[in-house]
């Protein structure tokens, strides 16, 4: 995965013709982009060097947006556009972390993270196997893609209720009702 | 699911959500009207929403870097630190890992936990910490956790402390609902902890189950004295966050997230906190054991803080029905938002919690549960010997349980087909809690809808639905009664464990029929009896290890010379051989035991027919047959002290059993009780109009009380009433005989030597008409008739009413002798 920095103006334009025209060629590289970037960050905070300072994902997201375009110059709708897919990203990246995990532990490697502790987040009272969540969610996309994006966004986005209703164009009791409708689906798939 | 269902089930999830959640299903039940499909998608997706509350509620990052975090710092075993040789690791604690480790100069073993390097590296709030740890550890009370040392090697700082054998209890409540006592056992030793360290002006500040540890043997440590300050401190300067609530701590780092459900409202805000703090969030555990879950739960931590410092949790009392009295009083006092309205001392919370625990000792209550017929919802009819089936089966499993009373089967029955409710029942029947259970078919799929109604608030203390292919009715069975038994917060041990989910079959087909029989054998008259037999066989013939389905048949041989007339010889020995199938599959059925002492009883083996009573009660002791049975043995053996004590028992056992409510009249008949006897006839005849075995009793209530006239008409009810059955032929033959109507009393003697003939009636009958008719030596000759037969039913002549003016006859002492019975 390259770490090389992205002229700021080459996202913007990305940004800018991925949000108005859904271009897909647009959307690729900003897929690549983003997702580069992201990574960057996430992977400095699972090493734990940030660790102790704040852990708050949306702040990650944030900066990697500042990072990424120049605010200014983006329509609204690319801004919604880019969190959309940074929590499409945040996902695919945790999702490789807790994999590659698996791998370490798999392959024997002296590994001083046991395949519990990488993969099983106390995402409620109970443990969860973030592998598994990521599963059902992906069923649960093919359900209503609508409920999934809106796990995306505030679960691996870290997103609130106002910011979603934002990014997705709804009320923020749209978004109340069905994070509370995904988040029973999916309890329900992972304690069945 | 299709689209169109999928926006269905929306639907009405989000709907259900603006109802309040004890509503809810009673709402999706009727917006989801006959599809059942559909009831189960939202009922489940509702169930799973109560409990998702904090799911997925910290956003993956956090909580994957929190995962990484806490093994950042590994050990290896045999590794040193300091003179602690590092055994292995024992869990993850808030602060960091904690080993099993070996102290190698004291030759000990003791617990290291190594503190994560962002609570320890700020000096003072670290020596402050050291300091408040260690005059908890001076205090050297049990039920703190005793620290050696606290050290730092290299660059990690670690706290060594006794090595407690044991579970936090949180691991215990994941695992187990602690019973009444235990609950009070923990608070009392948690509350002597606290009221020490207040003493010593110490205050915990995080009183959590996470932070008491419970050791096998029951004895309680509270952990980590002071530790919560240096976290909070810790949070605040590493956010440059000054006058810090503790709200900006959650909403910034979410560190002291799951601790907020334990925190007080003084502390959540901020404020000033005083060891009135530890006395709240103790309020908030305990409150927890009991019902299961924290008082001000929300669906994010922010609710939850609002709910803490805005809302009355709902009182303790709501969730369990036997809970002693004070418990809800004190823990709503612990709870006051008002810190002057609390508990002001541990010890004035010791004082009382103490005293709840000796009322709780005096009064080992026993909750009284009615489990209610089941109401078959669907139109197919065979699906109604199922559910009066599984109603029974529910009570005999439930009865087997220590401190729990379960009204017997014919005491719910006549409720079958009525609609009344829990409070009515609840003062009928003496209980404090009602099973409703309701049972829909659909094809194969059988939906079983439960509720548990507290008799007095009517709450509804748990519902349940159970769905399940036909096939798989006798796992229903067990899970139900484990269900509801764990519902009703009685303890467990492992034994009574077993006791409920016992099964006696694996075979559906089996257990269909014996259902039937009972259903038929409940019935008791000779057609039914009859049916039942043919079941039973059937049960049996399709699981040939089916204890249960003997005893049915047991049952029904040993009760055929009285219903059906059979005579002893041809009944008893079938129904001896069909109890012992029973005890050579499982000897610890009382059922069969009660069977065997009626049977022995029959055959005038009176000291092992008491054996087996004795036995039968021993083994289960809520089975009000083997009270009732063993009070009519009693009777025979001129004990009527002891056999008022057990149909008395019976009684309260079945309160609303017509053979019962007769038995009880005879007692007191026998012991010249004429006004009880009368009295509980009356009340007894209020409830059952027609049951003729009561008419019966109250004509011999007549007879005693010299109302003649009364007496016939009585005697003539009950054998209207019941077809002209053999036994209540002969009280109207004998009552006419008494009162001068001797043509009508030789007819009906005729009528009964006619049956006799048939092998249809019991000579003894005939004998009591005699004796009315004052013809002794045609009396003795019917029982001389009946001794060389060994008629189950001689006893009568000693213990009825009607044979005592021959008691003074040699000859009755003479048939006493020869019978082995006492005088």
């Amino acid at each position: 995965m390259t770490e090389k920095a992205h002229p700021v103006s080459q996202i913007t334009e990305q940004l800018q013709n991925w949000g108005k025209k859904h271009d897909t060629e647009a959307g690729n590289v900003l897929l690549q982009l983003v997702y580069d970037e992201l990574h960057r960050q996430a992977h400095g905070y699972l090493r734990k060097e940030r660790v102790g300072h704040t852990l708050q994902t949306t702040a990650l997201v944030h900066e990697a947006y500042l990072k990424l375009a120049d605010q200014k110059s983006v329509a609204w709708e690319g801004r919604s556009h880019f969190y959309a897919l940074a929590a499409t990203m945040m996902r695919r990246i945790l999702i490789d972390y807790a994999k590659s995990k698996h791998r370490v532990r798999r392959g024997g490697v002296n590994s001083d993270l046991p395949l519990e502790d990488a993969l099983t987040v106390a995402v409620s009272d109970a443990d969860f196997d973030l592998l598994e969540l990521d599963e059902a969610l992906t069923r649960l996309a093919e359900k209503d893609g609508h409920l999934a994006k809106v796990v995306e966004l505030r679960f691996f986005s870290g997103l609130d209720v106002v910011d979603t209703a934002e990014v997705l164009g709804v009320s923020e009791s749209t978004v109340k009702r069905d994070w509370a409708m995904a988040k029973a689906w999916l309890h329900r798939e992972l304690t069945q | 699911m299709p689209d169109e269902s999928w926006q269905r089930v929306r639907e009405i999830f989000d709907s259900a959500l603006l109802v309040k959640p004890e509503e809810r299903r009673k709402f999706i039940r009727n917006a989801c009207a006959d599809d059942y499909a559909l009831f189960d998608e939202v009922d489940t997706l509702l169930a799973s929403h109560e409990s998702s509350e904090s799911f997925m509620e910290t956003p993956a990052i956090a909580e994957m870097a929190y995962a990484i975090e806490g093994t950042g710092k590994k050990l290896e075993n045999g590794s040193r630190l300091g003179h602690y040789e590092i055994i292995e690791p024992i869990g993850t604690g808030g602060m960091g890992e904690v080993y099993l480790a070996r102290d190698q100069m004291l030759d000990r073993q003791v617990a290291v936990k190594i503190l994560n390097e962002r609570f320890s590296d700020d000096e003072s709030n670290l020596s402050r910490f050291i300091r408040e740890a260690q005059t908890a550890s001076a205090l050297n009370h049990p039920n703190i956790l005793v620290i050696h040392e606290i050290g730092a090697c290299e660059d990690a700082q670690f706290i060594v402390s006794e090595f407690i054998e044991g579970k936090t209890l949180r691991q215990i409540l994941k695992e187990e609902k602690l019973n009444f006592p235990e609950v009070l056992d923990v608070s009392i030793q948690i509350a002597n902890a606290l009221s020490a360290a207040h003493d010593a002006h110490l205050i915990h500040r995080d009183i959590k189950p996470e932070n008491i540890m419970i050791r096998p043997d029951g004895l309680v440590k509270v952990l980590d004295f002071g530790l919560a300050k240096l976290i909070e401190q810790k949070n605040r300067s590493s956010l440059g966050l000054d006058n810090s609530t503790a709200l900006n701590n959650i909403s910034a780092e979410g560190m002291i997230l799951g601790t907020v459900n334990y925190m007080s409202p003084e502390q959540a805000k901020g404020d000033f906190v005083d060891e009135r703090t530890d006395i709240f969030s103790l309020g908030v555990v305990i409150y927890e054991m009991i019902a299961g879950h924290a008082p001000f739960d929300g669906e994010s931590t922010w609710e939850t803080v609002a709910n803490l410092i805005n809302d009355e949790p709902k009182s303790l009392s709501t969730f369990a029905i036997n809970l002693p009295e004070e418990l809800p009083r004190i823990v709503s006092k612990m709870l006051r938002k008002n810190m002057d309205e609390r508990y002001q001392t541990a010890k004035g919370l010791l004082i009382d919690l103490k005293n709840a625990n000796q009322d709780l000792e005096f009064n080992d209550k026993l909750l009284i549960v009615a489990v209610m017929p089941f109401v078959n919802e669907s139109s197919n009819a065979d699906v109604e010997y199922l559910s009066d089936g599984m109603t029974e089966t529910l009570i005999r499993s439930l009865s087997q349980l220590p401190n729990l009373y379960v009204k017997a089967h014919s005491s719910v029955i006549r409720y079958k087909g009525e609609t009344a409710d829990a409070q009515t029942i609840g003062k009928e029947l003496d209980v404090q809690a009602i099973l409703n259970g309701r049972v829909v078919q659909h094809g194969e799929q059988l939906t079983l809808t439960l509720e548990l109604v507290d008799a007095r608030s009517e709450n509804v203390i748990w519902s349940e639905q159970y769905d399940r292919e036909q096939t798989d009715l006798i796992s229903l069975q067990s899970e139900i009664a484990l269900d509801v038994s764990q519902k009703l917060r009685t303890k467990l041990s492992g034994a009574d464990e077993a006791k409920v989910t016992k099964n006696y079959t694996a075979n559906r087909e089996a257990y269909k029929f014996y259902m039937r029989g009972r259903f038929y054998w409940n019935k008791r008259t000779a057609e039914n009896i009859r049916k039942a037999i043919e079941q039973f066989k059937e049960a049996v013939d399709k699981d040939p290890n089916y204890a249960l389905a003997y005893v049915g048949l047991a049952d029904c041989y040993a009760i055929s010379q009285e219903y059906l007339g059979t005579p002893t010889s041809e009944a008893l020995p079938q129904a001896k051989a069909y109890a012992n199938r029973a005890l050579e599959i499982d000897d610890s059925l009382g059922e069969a035991h009660t069977t065997l002492g009626l049977i022995n009883r029959s055959l005038w083996n009176w000291a092992e027919a008491e054996k087996e009573f004795k036995r039968a009660i021993e083994l289960n002791r809520n089975y009000p047959t083997a009270h009732h049975w063993y009070c009519r043995f009693l009777r025979a053996m001129g004990r009527p002290d002891e056999a008022l004590a057990e149909i008395k028992r019976a009684n309260e056992l079945d309160p609303l059993s017509g053979v019962i409510l007769g038995n009880l009249v005879q007692v007191y008949l026998q012991l010249g009780e004429v006004d009880a006897a009368f009295e509980q006839c009356r009340k007894a005849i209020e409830l059952y109009p027609n049951y003729p075995g009561l008419h019966n009793s109250l004509s011999y209530v007549y007879l005693k009380q010299g109302r003649t006239a009364e007496a016939l008409a009585e005697a003539q009810k009950a054998v209207e009433l019941s077809n002209r059955a053999n036994g209540h032929l002969s009280l109207l033959g004998y009552v006419c005989a008494v009162s001068g109507n001797r043509n009508k009393a030789l007819a009906i003697v005729k009528e009964l030597e006619e049956r006799y003939q048939k092998r249809q009636a019991d000579g003894i009958d005939i004998a009591g008409i005699h004796t009315g008719l004052g013809n002794k030596d045609q009396a003795f000759e019917w029982i001389e008739k009946q001794f060389q037969n060994h008629s189950s039913e001689l006893m009568a002549v000693k213990t009825e009413p009607v044979f005592e003016p021959l008691r003074s006859d040699p000859r009755y002492k003479d048939l006493l002798r020869r019978m082995n019975l006492p005088e």
